[in-house]
């Protein structure tokens, strides 16, 4: 009897969701040894990552949408103080201010503010949800482009498109207007060599670089190279685990995370990276089911951009080791090392099933 | 919108999304089976050898010439052999191996290793720079002995007119920690790599980023002999972009030759738009000498030589404006309206400050008799100006310095411009934090006080005279449209009244005529000259100094200072000079802007 009470705070956890995830982390753990070459420490740290995010995965499963909604302003707030304090007491690595030490853990507020976003966008729409109107959507684009604008600065230009385009989701599926959205891209589109001339020059070499990698040949244009070199050598069924020499042999940056998917592909192969897609399409495919079938504009709201959030940080992840992209330095979500990404990613799989399990709470 | 409709929305954009999620998820996939089916084979045999290299590829620097193509700076192709400092060479044994070929001097030795402890991308260093024709033939002839030493050709800076504009030209130097730091916050050190130097001063550094042009780069696969197998992918350099300067050569020559051995500085500019005609700092230094690497005998010769021929006296040495601060005096008079003519003194060749006993001197003993402001400027009457100066008071008379641009930056396209000094009670106060004195103000309207200028602030303060309602910003480089743009508001023009500045120049070219400072120089010429001379004196030993009779002497003789413009009636150069310790600016400065004069109006007539 004891035990059914404990096993009950499980009960809202989506099985197929959570076995998917499951399946993504032992592939991430694997890989991060074999990249690390099996550094345990390593492989330790990553198992209390999880086991944090898994905590906090349980913990909001079983939250009362409700209360969501009542405390999303709240934590937009207090995320927006994260964010600003790393500018004054943050510390920098890798050529941008984004950490805050928090002397048990270091936290990066920008990673948090992918959940905080869409909660307080989902609120706004929530709220207003009868008179929506392009008050709202100012509001909206309002709300957006603080924290977005301050990640711009740190300078994470990377994340900061990344929230932006979240956001942006949420204001589309929000019903701007078709026009507005064609008359916005018309007017940047054609302000852009204005907008240019106002960018001091380390700003435009910054963007020019991002564009077109043999700016920098040295740097992200090496990696880039040495990354596809990488993946083209794993062929159809990969080097085998720990047989990546590319890896092994110390060719690729930030092998544990920014560029695991390089390790994994290369050791794993096309068939390897066929599979991992699919668990990731499946995944999203699952969150995009649940939101259409929630019952109130926040829930929908919620779970359809926690899904693209997730997406878009899993896919520009893949297509930046893959030479599609440019290299930002963006984390691959429940694969790459990492405290906050890995708790957040597995947050936003708690919310979305709350949502899921408590439709009938705040249905319209 | 109501809800349903929300609902409604909500659902066909969800899925317009999703299908665009879809496309992207096949992009992807179809990119993994690029790379790791169709191209499995090269990016395997890339791997196995793992091998790939990039190699930058310098682009050439962009040259600097004077306004008719004369070449100022330019790049000469030289040979070097290098080593690769990660073999660790033994430099005595290589210094044998050459002796046939070459000889590596004890000072070859010296520069390797400052290079070699300052070098910021690993690459090879040289050991000898500037191999003939003969010992290139040599080397290449028994090359195979030497397989750790490369012989490279580059492209090196050269300077041929040596120390004649080596100030604006500017030159340029190895790249060192304190430029790495400077470019990474640019963002813009990876366009460096191949890169050996960067322009540390004048036109080199001002127009760095035009000037050094963008690296490409070779990626090239080896094997484990670094044999080259083949290369992968290769983008060309970009160029560095010629500079063409306003400057006149043969103006310039003529300029530096009529300043003789003085020390000083000079600049002539085209009033009408603020091309810089021709730019004297002397003494001077052949900017040849840094290209590779000054060492360390020519650099303390130039560094602590109390000539100081390093400093860019146009832009950076601040003088007391003596004399030549007087036109600009008298028109702040005039906009408040006082001791406009008739109005005159009697000069009896001093002034008693009212209320005070203090007595003020003219430079003439006796005075110059009846003295309006015309004839004040003529022939640079002390007495009225101090009068002047003490009944407009300071704050009136800034406001109208400030306008010509006293004070602040000329913002001329060269680094380390000085600002000067249009001082004021408050500024004593923060300086010294001692009260202004009436005296004080007497002297600085015949500006000998605390207010001070650059050379470069005196010409466009003269040319803002003759233009008054065009921006002007001094420039070195040409320009295709010139920017010749109108004064836009009131609040910017420079004088109320253009009968006031009539008068000055009524004044100023009085100056070249009989009875006036610089008179001798309008006796023998075939046009009006207006001018304004000044002599400053050079202030005593600063608190703490010792003095030190050998050096100083000199030192201490006045200035000599002249503002110029011809031809008066229609004005197409202005020149201002300081020749330091030259005494009398009429006679000594005087004829240095009457031979620029007659250079450039016998030129562009």
């Amino acid at each position: 009897m004891e035990m059914k009470k404990y096993l009950k705070i499980f009960e809202n956890i989506d099985r197929i969701l959570i076995a998917l995830i499951v399946f993504l982390l032992i592939i991430g753990l694997i890989t991060i040894s074999s990249a690390s070459q099996q550094n345990i420490s390593l492989l330790v740290g990553q198992l209390i990552n999880i086991s944090l995010g898994i905590i906090f995965l349980v913990f909001l499963s079983n939250i009362n949408p409700k209360q969501f909604i009542f405390y999303a302003p709240h934590i937009y707030i207090l995320s927006l103080i994260l964010l600003i304090s790393v500018s004054f007491f943050g510390f920098e690595s890798h050529g941008a201010k984004r950490w805050l030490n928090l002397f048990i853990f270091n936290l990066q507020p920008s990673e948090v503010i992918k959940i905080t976003i869409p909660l307080m966008l989902a609120w706004l729409y929530h709220r207003f949800q009868n008179t929506i109107n392009y008050k709202t959507h100012a509001m909206a684009f309002f709300i957006l482009a603080i924290p977005c604008s301050i990640i711009f600065k740190q300078p994470d230009l990377g994340t900061s498109i990344l929230i932006f385009i979240s956001g942006l989701i949420i204001i589309f599926l929000s019903g701007l207007s078709l026009k507005f959205i064609f008359a916005s891209i018309f007017s940047f589109s054609i302000s852009i060599p204005l907008l240019w001339s106002t960018l001091h020059l380390y700003q435009q070499n910054r963007i020019l670089s991002l564009f077109d990698p043999g700016r920098d040949p040295f740097g992200t244009g090496y990696h880039s190279i040495q990354s596809m070199i990488a993946i083209g050598s794993g062929g159809l069924l990969g080097k085998g685990w720990s047989y990546g020499s590319q890896t092994q042999l110390n060719f690729l940056p930030e092998t544990t995370t920014d560029f695991i998917f390089s390790v994994y592909g290369e050791e794993f192969g096309f068939v390897g990276v066929i599979g991992i897609l699919i668990i990731y399409f499946m995944i999203f495919y699952r969150c995009i089911n649940i939101a259409i079938n929630m019952q109130s504009t926040f829930s929908r709201l919620i779970t359809a951009t926690l899904a693209f959030t997730l997406f878009s940080s899993s896919i520009v992840n893949i297509a930046m080791v893959s030479g599609l992209l440019p290299i930002v330095g963006a984390p691959l979500p429940f694969i790459s090392y990492g405290g906050t990404s890995m708790v957040v990613s597995l947050s936003m799989i708690g919310i979305i099933m709350s949502l899921n399990s408590n439709k009938s709470l705040i249905a319209n | 919108m109501d809800l349903y409709q929300f609902k409604y929305t909500f659902k066909k954009r969800l899925n317009f999304l999703l299908f665009l999620i879809i496309v992207i998820f096949i992009i992807v996939i179809i990119k993994f089976f690029y790379l790791q089916i169709i191209k499995f084979n090269t990016y395997s045999s890339l791997a196995k050898n793992n091998s790939v290299k990039i190699i930058p590829i310098a682009p050439i620097r962009g040259q600097i010439l004077d306004r008719n193509g004369e070449i100022l700076a330019a790049n000469k192709l030289i040979y070097t052999l290098e080593l690769d400092p990660k073999r660790k060479p033994n430099i005595d044994k290589i210094k044998q191996r050459l002796t046939n070929i070459v000889k590596i001097t004890k000072y070859d030795i010296k520069k390797y290793n400052k290079i070699l402890r300052e070098s910021h991308y690993s690459s090879t260093i040289p050991i000898k720079v500037n191999l003939s024709p003969v010992q290139v033939a040599n080397f290449v002839s028994s090359q195979y002995k030497y397989p750790d030493i490369t012989l490279k050709h580059k492209f090196s800076r050269t300077y041929p007119k040596q120390k004649s504009g080596a100030h604006f030209v500017g030159y340029i130097n190895r790249i060192n920690k304190s430029d790495i730091k400077r470019l990474k916050k640019l963002n813009n050190y990876q366009s460096y790599r191949g890169l050996d130097h960067i322009g540390k001063t004048g036109i080199e550094y001002f127009y760095e980023n035009k000037l050094h042009g963008t690296p490409g780069y070779k990626a090239i696969e080896v094997d484990a002999n670094n044999n080259v197998l083949r290369t992968i992918e290769t983008i060309a350099p970009k160029h560095g972009v010629d500079i063409y300067l306003n400057i006149d050569y043969k103006i310039q020559k003529v300029a530096e030759k009529a300043f003789g051995n003085y020390k000083g500085a000079m600049v002539a500019l085209d009033p009408n738009n603020g091309e810089i005609l021709a730019y004297v700092s002397k003494p001077s230094f052949n900017p040849n000498l840094f290209t590779n690497g000054i060492d360390e005998n020519n650099w303390r010769r130039l560094n602590d030589s109390i000539h100081k021929p390093l400093v860019n006296r146009v832009v950076s040495g601040v003088y007391p404006p003596g004399s030549t601060l007087k036109p600009f005096v008298a028109l702040a008079a005039l906009e408040n309206n006082i001791r406009r003519p008739p109005f005159s003194i009697m000069d009896k060749g001093f002034y008693n400050m009212p209320n005070q006993s203090k007595t003020f001197k003219d430079w003439k003993k006796g005075g110059h008799g009846e003295v309006d402001m015309i004839k004040a400027i003529a022939v640079s009457c002390d007495t009225f100006f101090y009068g002047l100066g003490v009944e407009l008071g300071i704050p009136k008379l800034n406001v109208v310095l400030q306008r010509f641009g006293f004070g602040s930056k000329t913002n001329i396209d060269l680094p380390n411009e000085k600002k000067g000094l249009v001082a004021s009670a408050k500024w004593k106060k923060n300086k010294y934090n001692k009260k202004w004195y009436q005296g004080e103000t007497a002297i600085t309207a015949i500006g000998q006080g605390y207010t001070q200028t650059t050379p470069i602030q005196l010409a466009l303060a003269t040319s803002k005279l003759i233009n008054p309602n065009t921006e002007i910003i001094p420039h070195l480089q040409k320009k295709n449209n010139l920017p010749n743009t109108e004064l836009s508001s009131n609040i910017k023009r420079l004088v109320s009244l253009n009968d006031n500045l009539d008068l000055i120049k009524k004044g100023m070219s009085l100056v070249t005529k009989e009875g006036g400072t610089a008179a001798f120089i309008g006796r023998t010429t075939e046009y009006n000259i207006s001018a304004k001379t000044g002599t400053a004196q050079v202030f005593g030993l600063k608190k703490g100094e010792v003095y030190d009779e050998e050096n100083l002497r000199d030192e201490l003789k006045d200035h000599a200072l002249i503002i110029a413009f011809a031809p008066s009636e229609n004005p197409k150069i202005v020149i201002a000079i300081v020749v330091e310790n030259g005494g009398h600016g009429g006679s000594t400065a005087g004829p240095i802007a009457k031979k620029v004069f007659d250079a450039y109006l016998a030129e562009n007539n």
